[in-house]
Protein backbone atom coordinates (compact mmCIF):
# COMPACT_ATOMS: atom_id res chain seq x y z
CA UNK A 1 0.00 0.00 0.00
CA UNK A 2 2.25 2.91 0.85
CA UNK A 3 4.61 1.30 -1.33
CA UNK A 4 2.37 1.67 -4.63
CA UNK A 5 1.78 4.89 -3.40
CA UNK A 6 5.18 5.81 -3.28
CA UNK A 7 5.68 4.95 -6.68
CA UNK A 8 2.98 6.52 -7.91
CA UNK A 9 4.23 9.99 -5.82
CA UNK A 10 7.52 9.09 -7.82
CA UNK A 11 5.99 8.62 -11.12
CA UNK A 12 4.20 12.17 -10.88
CA UNK A 13 7.25 13.98 -9.36
CA UNK A 14 9.23 12.72 -12.32
CA UNK A 15 6.15 13.82 -15.01
CA UNK A 16 6.59 16.96 -13.07
CA UNK A 17 10.03 17.74 -13.77
CA UNK A 18 9.58 16.87 -17.22
CA UNK A 19 7.09 18.62 -18.00
CA UNK A 20 8.62 21.45 -16.60
CA UNK A 21 12.01 20.83 -18.17
CA UNK A 22 9.63 20.89 -21.74
CA UNK A 23 8.26 24.17 -20.54
CA UNK A 24 11.65 25.82 -20.27
CA UNK A 25 12.85 24.14 -23.85
CA UNK A 26 9.61 25.84 -25.18
CA UNK A 27 10.46 28.67 -24.17
CA UNK A 28 13.72 29.04 -25.04
CA UNK A 29 13.25 28.20 -28.73
CA UNK A 30 10.40 29.99 -29.10
CA UNK A 31 12.14 33.19 -30.23
CA UNK A 32 14.36 31.75 -32.56
CA UNK A 33 11.24 29.73 -33.84
CA UNK A 34 9.00 32.58 -34.16
CA UNK A 35 11.46 34.71 -36.25
CA UNK A 36 12.31 31.84 -38.47
CA UNK A 37 8.86 31.36 -39.49
CA UNK A 38 8.03 35.13 -39.77
CA UNK A 39 10.83 35.92 -41.88
CA UNK A 40 9.72 33.28 -44.66
CA UNK A 41 5.46 34.95 -44.37
CA UNK A 42 4.16 37.00 -46.63
CA UNK A 43 3.00 40.71 -45.03
CA UNK A 44 -0.27 39.83 -45.48
CA UNK A 45 -0.35 36.25 -44.19
CA UNK A 46 1.61 37.57 -40.75
CA UNK A 47 -0.95 40.01 -40.08
CA UNK A 48 -3.76 37.17 -39.60
CA UNK A 49 -1.11 33.87 -38.82
CA UNK A 50 0.77 34.67 -36.31
CA UNK A 51 2.26 31.36 -34.22
CA UNK A 52 1.61 28.69 -37.48
CA UNK A 53 4.17 27.80 -40.20
CA UNK A 54 3.77 29.90 -43.56
CA UNK A 55 1.04 28.78 -45.50
CA UNK A 56 3.10 29.84 -48.37
CA UNK A 57 6.70 30.17 -47.49
CA UNK A 58 8.27 33.49 -49.59
CA UNK A 59 11.72 35.18 -50.09
CA UNK A 60 10.05 38.72 -49.73
CA UNK A 61 11.62 39.21 -46.34
CA UNK A 62 15.28 38.41 -46.84
CA UNK A 63 14.92 39.78 -50.40
CA UNK A 64 13.71 43.12 -49.07
CA UNK A 65 16.68 43.04 -46.45
CA UNK A 66 19.31 42.34 -49.49
CA UNK A 67 18.42 45.05 -51.98
CA UNK A 68 16.72 48.05 -49.94
CA UNK A 69 18.14 47.55 -46.43
CA UNK A 70 21.84 46.82 -47.40
CA UNK A 71 22.48 43.97 -45.18
CA UNK A 72 25.28 42.17 -46.89
CA UNK A 73 27.07 45.06 -46.06
CA UNK A 74 26.26 45.27 -42.69
CA UNK A 75 27.64 41.58 -42.37
CA UNK A 76 30.92 42.17 -44.03
CA UNK A 77 31.36 45.28 -41.42
CA UNK A 78 31.02 43.06 -38.58
CA UNK A 79 32.90 40.07 -39.44
CA UNK A 80 35.93 42.50 -40.45
CA UNK A 81 35.58 44.82 -37.28
CA UNK A 82 34.89 41.61 -35.23
CA UNK A 83 38.02 39.93 -36.62
CA UNK A 84 40.39 42.46 -36.19
CA UNK A 85 38.94 42.94 -32.99
CA UNK A 86 39.52 39.46 -32.12
CA UNK A 87 43.26 39.68 -32.86
CA UNK A 88 44.18 42.44 -31.13
CA UNK A 89 41.81 41.38 -28.07
CA UNK A 90 43.51 37.94 -28.19
CA UNK A 91 46.92 39.60 -27.90
CA UNK A 92 46.33 41.70 -25.33
CA UNK A 93 44.30 38.94 -22.98
CA UNK A 94 47.02 36.52 -23.96
CA UNK A 95 49.93 39.38 -22.87
CA UNK A 96 48.75 40.67 -19.77
CA UNK A 97 47.03 37.13 -18.64
CA UNK A 98 50.54 35.64 -19.17
CA UNK A 99 51.88 38.34 -17.10
CA UNK A 100 49.62 38.59 -14.49
CA UNK A 101 49.06 34.38 -13.73
CA UNK A 102 52.71 33.47 -13.81
CA UNK A 103 55.27 36.41 -13.99
CA UNK A 104 56.04 37.93 -10.29
CA UNK A 105 56.64 41.29 -10.41
CA UNK A 106 55.82 44.62 -8.19
CA UNK A 107 52.47 45.98 -8.63
CA UNK A 108 50.69 42.93 -9.95
CA UNK A 109 47.83 42.74 -7.12
CA UNK A 110 46.48 46.39 -7.59
CA UNK A 111 46.74 45.70 -11.78
CA UNK A 112 44.96 42.98 -10.94
CA UNK A 113 42.20 44.65 -8.88
CA UNK A 114 42.39 47.56 -10.93
CA UNK A 115 41.42 45.80 -14.11
CA UNK A 116 38.50 44.21 -12.07
CA UNK A 117 37.10 47.38 -10.87
CA UNK A 118 37.06 48.45 -14.28
CA UNK A 119 35.58 45.83 -16.59
CA UNK A 120 31.84 46.08 -14.63
CA UNK A 121 30.86 49.91 -15.51
CA UNK A 122 28.63 50.45 -18.07
CA UNK A 123 29.34 51.86 -21.62
CA UNK A 124 27.11 54.51 -20.88
CA UNK A 125 29.12 55.87 -17.51
CA UNK A 126 31.68 56.42 -19.82
CA UNK A 127 30.25 56.76 -23.35
CA UNK A 128 30.37 60.78 -23.40
CA UNK A 129 33.81 61.03 -22.95
CA UNK A 130 35.13 57.86 -24.69
CA UNK A 131 32.69 60.03 -27.64
CA UNK A 132 34.67 63.47 -27.08
CA UNK A 133 38.15 61.40 -26.95
CA UNK A 134 38.09 59.18 -30.42
CA UNK A 135 36.84 63.14 -31.76
CA UNK A 136 39.82 65.02 -31.15
CA UNK A 137 42.00 61.50 -31.92
CA UNK A 138 40.00 61.56 -35.48
CA UNK A 139 38.58 57.80 -34.48
CA UNK A 140 35.15 58.73 -35.21
CA UNK A 141 33.83 56.82 -38.01
CA UNK A 142 36.61 54.38 -38.10
CA UNK A 143 36.94 51.03 -37.75
CA UNK A 144 39.91 51.55 -35.79
CA UNK A 145 38.28 53.03 -32.91
CA UNK A 146 35.31 51.26 -32.84
CA UNK A 147 38.18 47.81 -31.98
CA UNK A 148 40.48 49.91 -30.06
CA UNK A 149 36.83 50.37 -27.69
CA UNK A 150 36.17 47.59 -27.50
CA UNK A 151 39.65 45.37 -26.90
CA UNK A 152 39.54 47.84 -24.27
CA UNK A 153 36.39 47.58 -22.62
CA UNK A 154 35.99 43.85 -23.09
CA UNK A 155 40.02 42.83 -22.54
CA UNK A 156 39.91 42.83 -18.61
CA UNK A 157 37.78 40.09 -18.62
CA UNK A 158 39.00 37.87 -20.72
CA UNK A 159 42.83 38.83 -19.27
CA UNK A 160 41.67 37.52 -15.96
CA UNK A 161 40.22 34.63 -17.41
CA UNK A 162 43.55 34.15 -18.79
CA UNK A 163 45.68 34.83 -15.75
CA UNK A 164 43.74 32.61 -13.85
CA UNK A 165 44.38 29.96 -16.83
CA UNK A 166 48.37 30.75 -16.71
CA UNK A 167 48.40 30.54 -12.87
CA UNK A 168 47.65 27.07 -13.55
CA UNK A 169 50.25 26.09 -15.60
CA UNK A 170 53.80 24.99 -13.45
CA UNK A 171 56.38 27.60 -13.39
CA UNK A 172 59.43 25.57 -14.78
CA UNK A 173 57.89 25.87 -18.46
CA UNK A 174 59.08 29.37 -18.27
CA UNK A 175 62.04 28.49 -16.06
CA UNK A 176 63.20 26.18 -18.58
CA UNK A 177 62.57 28.91 -21.63
CA UNK A 178 64.94 31.50 -19.68
CA UNK A 179 67.72 28.62 -19.89
CA UNK A 180 66.93 28.32 -23.33
CA UNK A 181 67.36 32.05 -23.72
CA UNK A 182 63.99 32.58 -25.05
CA UNK A 183 63.35 36.34 -24.64
CA UNK A 184 60.02 37.29 -23.18
CA UNK A 185 58.18 37.00 -26.86
CA UNK A 186 59.50 34.01 -27.69
CA UNK A 187 58.45 32.76 -23.81
CA UNK A 188 54.88 34.09 -24.89
CA UNK A 189 54.47 32.59 -28.27
CA UNK A 190 55.98 29.31 -28.01
CA UNK A 191 55.51 28.26 -24.92
CA UNK A 192 52.69 29.85 -23.36
CA UNK A 193 49.91 30.11 -26.35
CA UNK A 194 50.72 26.70 -27.45
CA UNK A 195 49.81 25.37 -23.56
CA UNK A 196 46.50 27.32 -23.25
CA UNK A 197 45.33 26.87 -26.42
CA UNK A 198 41.83 25.53 -24.86
CA UNK A 199 41.12 28.78 -23.07
CA UNK A 200 42.40 30.98 -25.79
CA UNK A 201 39.31 28.87 -27.83
CA UNK A 202 37.25 29.81 -25.00
CA UNK A 203 37.92 33.29 -24.87
CA UNK A 204 37.86 33.94 -28.36
CA UNK A 205 33.75 32.81 -29.21
CA UNK A 206 33.45 35.13 -25.65
CA UNK A 207 34.83 37.93 -27.13
CA UNK A 208 33.71 37.94 -30.45
CA UNK A 209 30.30 37.09 -29.52
CA UNK A 210 30.59 39.98 -27.44
CA UNK A 211 31.50 42.51 -29.91
CA UNK A 212 29.14 40.96 -32.27
CA UNK A 213 26.46 41.63 -30.18
CA UNK A 214 27.58 44.90 -28.65
CA UNK A 215 25.38 47.76 -29.84
CA UNK A 216 26.25 51.01 -27.58
CA UNK A 217 29.89 52.05 -28.66
CA UNK A 218 28.88 51.34 -32.35
CA UNK A 219 25.96 53.18 -31.70
CA UNK A 220 28.08 56.39 -30.55
CA UNK A 221 30.92 56.00 -32.85
CA UNK A 222 29.54 54.61 -36.20
CA UNK A 223 27.51 57.11 -37.73
CA UNK A 224 28.10 56.34 -41.56
CA UNK A 225 25.44 53.50 -42.60
CA UNK A 226 28.42 52.38 -44.80
CA UNK A 227 30.16 51.62 -41.67
CA UNK A 228 27.80 49.77 -39.36
CA UNK A 229 28.18 46.35 -37.68
CA UNK A 230 24.80 44.13 -37.76
CA UNK A 231 23.99 44.72 -34.38
CA UNK A 232 23.58 48.60 -34.91
CA UNK A 233 21.79 47.65 -38.47
CA UNK A 234 19.06 45.85 -36.26
CA UNK A 235 18.61 47.90 -33.35
CA UNK A 236 18.23 50.65 -36.47
CA UNK A 237 15.77 48.97 -38.51
CA UNK A 238 13.54 47.95 -34.83
CA UNK A 239 13.58 51.77 -34.44
CA UNK A 240 12.22 53.02 -37.96
CA UNK A 241 8.82 52.51 -38.29
CA UNK A 242 7.46 50.69 -41.45
CA UNK A 243 9.79 47.75 -41.53
CA UNK A 244 7.66 45.01 -41.65
CA UNK A 245 7.99 41.92 -39.13
CA UNK A 246 8.94 39.32 -42.04
CA UNK A 247 11.17 41.57 -43.03
CA UNK A 248 12.56 42.66 -39.96
CA UNK A 249 12.66 38.85 -38.70
CA UNK A 250 14.69 37.99 -41.76
CA UNK A 251 17.22 40.71 -40.97
CA UNK A 252 17.24 39.15 -37.42
CA UNK A 253 17.89 35.13 -38.72
CA UNK A 254 20.75 36.31 -41.35
CA UNK A 255 22.40 38.09 -38.11
CA UNK A 256 22.69 35.44 -35.69
CA UNK A 257 23.32 32.19 -38.26
CA UNK A 258 26.88 32.70 -37.42
CA UNK A 259 26.57 33.20 -33.52
CA UNK A 260 24.36 29.86 -34.15
CA UNK A 261 26.67 27.77 -36.07
CA UNK A 262 29.42 28.93 -34.22
CA UNK A 263 27.40 27.69 -31.15
CA UNK A 264 26.64 24.43 -32.51
CA UNK A 265 30.37 23.49 -32.85
CA UNK A 266 31.77 25.64 -29.78
CA UNK A 267 29.44 24.73 -27.52
CA UNK A 268 31.82 23.04 -25.09
CA UNK A 269 34.05 25.97 -25.07
CA UNK A 270 30.99 28.66 -24.73
CA UNK A 271 30.05 26.69 -21.94
CA UNK A 272 33.19 27.37 -20.08
CA UNK A 273 33.12 30.81 -21.07
CA UNK A 274 30.21 31.17 -18.76
CA UNK A 275 31.70 28.99 -15.58
CA UNK A 276 35.41 30.37 -16.48
CA UNK A 277 36.90 32.43 -13.75
CA UNK A 278 34.08 32.21 -11.50
CA UNK A 279 34.23 28.02 -10.50
CA UNK A 280 36.87 26.48 -9.61
CA UNK A 281 38.21 23.53 -11.24
CA UNK B 1 72.75 35.58 -5.97
CA UNK B 2 73.34 38.08 -7.88
CA UNK B 3 72.45 35.93 -11.33
CA UNK B 4 68.90 36.04 -9.03
CA UNK B 5 68.64 39.84 -8.96
CA UNK B 6 69.29 40.22 -12.52
CA UNK B 7 66.65 37.47 -13.47
CA UNK B 8 64.20 38.94 -11.30
CA UNK B 9 64.91 42.52 -12.94
CA UNK B 10 64.18 40.81 -16.17
CA UNK B 11 60.91 39.36 -14.94
CA UNK B 12 59.94 43.02 -14.00
CA UNK B 13 61.14 44.45 -17.12
CA UNK B 14 59.03 41.43 -19.25
CA UNK B 15 56.16 41.95 -16.99
CA UNK B 16 56.13 45.44 -17.49
CA UNK B 17 56.26 45.21 -21.68
CA UNK B 18 53.26 42.48 -21.34
CA UNK B 19 50.84 44.80 -19.49
CA UNK B 20 51.45 48.50 -20.90
CA UNK B 21 49.10 47.88 -23.61
CA UNK B 22 46.34 47.08 -22.12
CA UNK B 23 46.98 49.78 -18.91
CA UNK B 24 47.85 52.30 -21.64
CA UNK B 25 44.03 51.19 -23.77
CA UNK B 26 42.60 51.86 -20.45
CA UNK B 27 44.07 54.76 -19.39
CA UNK B 28 43.45 56.70 -22.53
CA UNK B 29 39.37 54.97 -22.97
CA UNK B 30 38.49 53.76 -19.40
CA UNK B 31 40.02 56.05 -16.45
CA UNK B 32 40.51 59.29 -17.89
CA UNK B 33 36.79 59.32 -19.48
CA UNK B 34 36.12 58.51 -15.62
CA UNK B 35 37.48 61.18 -14.86
CA UNK B 36 36.75 63.48 -16.91
CA UNK B 37 33.42 62.78 -16.49
CA UNK B 38 33.68 63.86 -12.85
CA UNK B 39 34.49 67.31 -14.16
CA UNK B 40 31.79 67.46 -16.42
CA UNK B 41 29.18 66.46 -14.03
CA UNK B 42 29.99 69.84 -12.77
CA UNK B 43 29.18 71.69 -16.08
CA UNK B 44 26.63 72.60 -18.44
CA UNK B 45 27.76 71.21 -21.58
CA UNK B 46 25.83 70.26 -24.38
CA UNK B 47 28.40 67.19 -25.86
CA UNK B 48 30.39 69.56 -27.92
CA UNK B 49 31.29 72.80 -27.40
CA UNK B 50 32.87 74.79 -24.41
CA UNK B 51 31.72 73.51 -21.04
CA UNK B 52 30.55 76.29 -18.31
CA UNK B 53 30.72 75.26 -14.92
CA UNK B 54 27.58 75.36 -12.79
CA UNK B 55 28.89 73.88 -9.66
CA UNK B 56 26.08 71.43 -8.01
CA UNK B 57 22.99 72.24 -10.32
CA UNK B 58 23.08 69.41 -12.13
CA UNK B 59 22.38 67.42 -9.02
CA UNK B 60 20.24 69.60 -7.41
CA UNK B 61 18.30 68.75 -10.86
CA UNK B 62 18.68 65.16 -10.76
CA UNK B 63 17.35 64.52 -7.29
CA UNK B 64 14.02 66.67 -8.50
CA UNK B 65 13.83 64.75 -11.72
CA UNK B 66 11.03 62.52 -11.85
CA UNK B 67 13.11 60.43 -14.65
CA UNK B 68 15.72 60.17 -12.21
CA UNK B 69 13.56 58.56 -9.80
CA UNK B 70 11.87 56.57 -11.67
CA UNK B 71 15.26 54.97 -13.03
CA UNK B 72 15.96 54.40 -9.80
CA UNK B 73 12.08 52.64 -9.06
CA UNK B 74 12.82 50.39 -11.75
CA UNK B 75 16.44 49.46 -11.30
CA UNK B 76 14.78 48.53 -7.42
CA UNK B 77 12.01 46.46 -9.28
CA UNK B 78 14.64 44.62 -11.65
CA UNK B 79 16.25 43.63 -8.42
CA UNK B 80 13.77 42.01 -6.42
CA UNK B 81 13.30 39.95 -9.80
CA UNK B 82 16.99 38.46 -9.02
CA UNK B 83 15.67 35.73 -5.99
CA UNK B 84 13.72 34.30 -8.99
CA UNK B 85 16.65 34.76 -11.42
CA UNK B 86 18.57 32.97 -9.43
CA UNK B 87 16.30 30.38 -7.96
CA UNK B 88 15.09 28.97 -11.51
CA UNK B 89 18.22 28.31 -13.09
CA UNK B 90 19.69 26.70 -8.93
CA UNK B 91 16.55 24.44 -9.57
CA UNK B 92 17.18 23.38 -12.55
CA UNK B 93 20.54 22.41 -12.46
CA UNK B 94 19.95 20.12 -9.74
CA UNK B 95 17.66 18.55 -11.77
CA UNK B 96 19.67 18.02 -14.64
CA UNK B 97 23.14 17.33 -12.51
CA UNK B 98 21.34 14.37 -12.22
CA UNK B 99 21.49 13.22 -15.40
CA UNK B 100 18.00 12.54 -16.54
CA UNK B 101 17.63 11.37 -20.18
CA UNK B 102 18.48 13.45 -23.02
CA UNK B 103 19.55 15.55 -20.32
CA UNK B 104 22.90 17.06 -22.28
CA UNK B 105 20.74 17.98 -24.89
CA UNK B 106 18.64 20.60 -22.95
CA UNK B 107 21.44 21.63 -21.44
CA UNK B 108 22.24 22.84 -25.30
CA UNK B 109 18.86 24.16 -26.03
CA UNK B 110 18.27 26.51 -22.97
CA UNK B 111 21.69 28.30 -23.30
CA UNK B 112 20.90 28.85 -27.24
CA UNK B 113 19.11 32.42 -26.24
CA UNK B 114 21.98 33.18 -24.42
CA UNK B 115 23.89 33.35 -28.15
CA UNK B 116 21.87 36.02 -29.54
CA UNK B 117 22.66 38.74 -27.69
CA UNK B 118 20.61 41.56 -26.25
CA UNK B 119 19.84 43.14 -29.20
CA UNK B 120 18.39 40.64 -30.55
CA UNK B 121 16.55 39.55 -28.09
CA UNK B 122 14.82 42.60 -27.04
CA UNK B 123 13.99 42.92 -30.76
CA UNK B 124 12.11 39.44 -30.94
CA UNK B 125 10.48 40.06 -27.94
CA UNK B 126 9.14 43.77 -28.84
CA UNK B 127 7.71 41.84 -31.96
CA UNK B 128 6.32 38.79 -29.25
CA UNK B 129 4.92 41.25 -26.89
CA UNK B 130 3.29 43.62 -28.90
CA UNK B 131 -0.29 44.58 -29.66
CA UNK B 132 0.02 43.21 -32.85
CA UNK B 133 2.10 40.14 -31.61
CA UNK B 134 1.85 36.18 -31.40
CA UNK B 135 0.80 36.40 -27.64
CA UNK B 136 -2.28 38.60 -28.11
CA UNK B 137 -3.09 36.50 -30.80
CA UNK B 138 -2.69 33.39 -28.97
CA UNK B 139 -4.69 35.04 -26.07
CA UNK B 140 -7.73 36.15 -28.36
CA UNK B 141 -8.16 32.36 -30.00
CA UNK B 142 -8.67 30.84 -27.10
CA UNK B 143 -11.09 32.81 -26.53
CA UNK B 144 -9.70 35.80 -23.66
CA UNK B 145 -12.06 38.95 -23.64
CA UNK B 146 -10.51 41.92 -24.97
CA UNK B 147 -7.34 40.09 -25.49
CA UNK B 148 -6.95 43.13 -28.17
CA UNK B 149 -6.87 46.02 -25.26
CA UNK B 150 -3.99 43.53 -23.25
CA UNK B 151 -0.75 46.16 -23.98
CA UNK B 152 1.70 44.34 -21.78
CA UNK B 153 4.42 46.67 -22.91
CA UNK B 154 2.42 49.46 -23.85
CA UNK B 155 0.89 50.21 -20.35
CA UNK B 156 3.10 51.88 -17.64
CA UNK B 157 1.80 49.62 -15.14
CA UNK B 158 3.14 46.27 -16.74
CA UNK B 159 6.14 47.26 -18.64
CA UNK B 160 8.35 47.24 -16.45
CA UNK B 161 7.67 43.82 -14.46
CA UNK B 162 7.81 42.18 -18.19
CA UNK B 163 11.33 43.90 -19.03
CA UNK B 164 12.12 42.14 -15.68
CA UNK B 165 11.23 38.93 -16.10
CA UNK B 166 12.64 38.91 -19.49
CA UNK B 167 15.28 39.76 -18.78
CA UNK B 168 16.18 38.55 -15.02
CA UNK B 169 14.64 35.73 -15.29
CA UNK B 170 14.63 34.59 -19.14
CA UNK B 171 18.05 36.18 -20.85
CA UNK B 172 19.50 34.44 -17.57
CA UNK B 173 18.72 30.70 -17.43
CA UNK B 174 20.61 29.41 -19.92
CA UNK B 175 23.65 31.26 -18.62
CA UNK B 176 22.62 30.34 -14.53
CA UNK B 177 22.11 27.03 -15.52
CA UNK B 178 25.06 26.14 -17.11
CA UNK B 179 27.29 28.14 -13.88
CA UNK B 180 25.39 26.28 -11.64
CA UNK B 181 26.32 22.70 -13.78
CA UNK B 182 29.82 23.69 -13.46
CA UNK B 183 29.83 24.42 -9.61
CA UNK B 184 27.51 21.30 -8.32
CA UNK B 185 30.25 18.95 -10.39
CA UNK B 186 32.62 20.01 -7.88
CA UNK B 187 30.27 18.40 -4.22
CA UNK B 188 31.77 15.51 -3.71
CA UNK B 189 28.87 12.77 -4.49
CA UNK B 190 29.21 10.37 -1.15
CA UNK B 191 27.48 13.45 0.65
CA UNK B 192 24.28 12.56 -1.92
CA UNK B 193 25.07 9.00 -1.11
CA UNK B 194 24.80 9.35 2.75
CA UNK B 195 21.89 11.52 2.51
CA UNK B 196 20.51 8.77 0.26
CA UNK B 197 21.29 6.46 2.78
CA UNK B 198 19.41 8.54 5.46
CA UNK B 199 16.22 8.66 3.38
CA UNK B 200 16.42 12.02 2.70
CA UNK B 201 14.10 13.76 -0.31
CA UNK B 202 15.11 15.61 -3.07
CA UNK B 203 14.18 19.24 -1.17
CA UNK B 204 15.43 18.21 1.35
CA UNK B 205 18.94 17.01 -0.10
CA UNK B 206 18.62 20.41 -2.38
CA UNK B 207 18.06 22.66 0.78
CA UNK B 208 20.55 20.79 2.60
CA UNK B 209 23.25 19.65 0.88
CA UNK B 210 23.63 21.59 -2.85
CA UNK B 211 23.11 24.69 -2.10
CA UNK B 212 25.16 25.11 1.39
CA UNK B 213 27.76 23.55 -0.91
CA UNK B 214 28.18 25.98 -3.78
CA UNK B 215 27.16 29.14 -1.79
CA UNK B 216 30.09 30.88 -3.33
CA UNK B 217 29.02 30.35 -6.63
CA UNK B 218 25.48 31.42 -5.50
CA UNK B 219 27.03 34.14 -4.01
CA UNK B 220 28.78 35.64 -7.09
CA UNK B 221 26.14 34.92 -9.48
CA UNK B 222 23.94 36.84 -7.54
CA UNK B 223 26.83 39.54 -8.06
CA UNK B 224 26.98 38.82 -11.94
CA UNK B 225 23.08 39.71 -11.60
CA UNK B 226 23.31 42.81 -10.10
CA UNK B 227 26.17 43.68 -12.58
CA UNK B 228 24.19 42.62 -15.29
CA UNK B 229 20.41 44.82 -13.99
CA UNK B 230 22.55 47.79 -13.26
CA UNK B 231 25.53 47.94 -16.24
CA UNK B 232 24.74 45.74 -18.86
CA UNK B 233 20.79 46.18 -20.00
CA UNK B 234 21.42 48.89 -22.06
CA UNK B 235 20.44 47.43 -25.13
CA UNK B 236 18.19 45.70 -24.13
CA UNK B 237 15.81 48.38 -23.56
CA UNK B 238 17.18 50.20 -26.43
CA UNK B 239 15.56 47.50 -29.04
CA UNK B 240 12.41 46.17 -26.43
CA UNK B 241 10.91 49.45 -24.94
CA UNK B 242 13.29 52.89 -25.36
CA UNK B 243 12.50 53.71 -22.38
CA UNK B 244 8.95 53.98 -22.47
CA UNK B 245 6.09 54.19 -22.46
CA UNK B 246 6.76 57.70 -21.14
CA UNK B 247 9.71 56.34 -19.02
CA UNK B 248 8.21 53.47 -17.28
CA UNK B 249 11.14 51.41 -17.93
CA UNK B 250 14.05 53.69 -17.75
CA UNK B 251 16.87 52.87 -16.35
CA UNK B 252 20.09 55.32 -15.22
CA UNK B 253 21.89 53.85 -18.05
CA UNK B 254 19.48 54.43 -20.57
CA UNK B 255 18.64 57.84 -19.21
CA UNK B 256 22.21 58.98 -20.02
CA UNK B 257 22.34 58.56 -22.97
CA UNK B 258 18.47 60.22 -23.72
CA UNK B 259 19.40 63.02 -21.75
CA UNK B 260 22.93 63.02 -23.44
CA UNK B 261 23.04 62.33 -26.96
CA UNK B 262 19.05 62.87 -27.66
CA UNK B 263 18.34 65.85 -25.56
CA UNK B 264 22.34 66.71 -25.49
CA UNK B 265 22.14 67.83 -21.74
CA UNK B 266 25.63 66.69 -21.68
CA UNK B 267 26.50 68.32 -18.40
CA UNK B 268 23.53 66.68 -17.23
CA UNK B 269 23.50 63.61 -18.34
CA UNK B 270 27.05 63.14 -16.83
CA UNK B 271 26.11 64.04 -13.03
CA UNK B 272 23.60 60.99 -13.64
CA UNK B 273 26.53 58.87 -14.87
CA UNK B 274 28.93 59.41 -12.13
CA UNK B 275 25.81 58.34 -9.68
CA UNK B 276 25.65 55.21 -11.59
CA UNK B 277 29.65 55.20 -11.25
CA UNK B 278 29.07 55.18 -7.69
CA UNK B 279 26.73 52.39 -7.87
CA UNK B 280 28.84 50.43 -9.69
CA UNK B 281 31.78 50.71 -7.72
CA UNK B 282 29.79 49.21 -4.85
CA UNK B 283 29.06 45.94 -6.83
CA UNK B 284 32.55 45.79 -8.11
CA UNK B 285 34.01 46.12 -4.96
CA UNK B 286 31.73 42.88 -3.42
CA UNK B 287 33.04 41.25 -6.95
CA UNK B 288 36.69 42.03 -5.71
CA UNK B 289 36.16 40.83 -2.40
CA UNK B 290 34.44 37.50 -3.28
CA UNK B 291 37.37 36.74 -5.88
CA UNK B 292 39.75 37.34 -3.23
CA UNK B 293 37.76 35.26 -1.11
CA UNK B 294 37.80 31.95 -3.19
CA UNK B 295 41.09 32.53 -4.13
CA UNK B 296 40.56 32.50 -7.70
CA UNK B 297 43.50 34.98 -8.04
Amino acid sequence: MTSSSYKRNQFLARTGVYLFLILVTFISLYPIYFSFISSFKGVQEFTYSKNTLPSVWVLDGYDYVFRNLGILRYLTNSIITVSFGLIGYLYICNATGFALGMLRFKMKLPIFSFLLFFQIFPQMVIASQVYRICSQLGLINTRLGLILVWITYFGPFGTYIMATYYATMPRSLLESARIDGAHIFQQLFHIMIPMAKPMIGTIGIVGSLAMWTELPFSLLLIQKPELRPLSLGIAIMKGEHGIPVPTLSAAIILSIIIPVILYLFFQRSIHQGSTAGAVKG
Amino acid sequence: MKRNFSIQRQEQRDAFILVTPLLLLMLVFTVYPVISNFYYSFTEWKGFGTAEWVGLKNYAKAIQDDKFWHSLKNLGTLVLYIPFGVFIPLLLAAILREGLKGWTFFRSIIYLPTILGYVVLGTIFSIIFSQTGPIIEFLSAIGVENAAAINLLGSSKSAIHIVAVLFVIFTKIGFGTIFFLAAMSGIDSSMFDAAKIDGAGWWRVFFTITVPSISFSIQFFLVLQFIEVFARMYSFIYTLTYGGPGFATYTLEFGIYRQGFQVFKMGYASSWAVILFLLCAVIAAFQIHLIKKGDLI
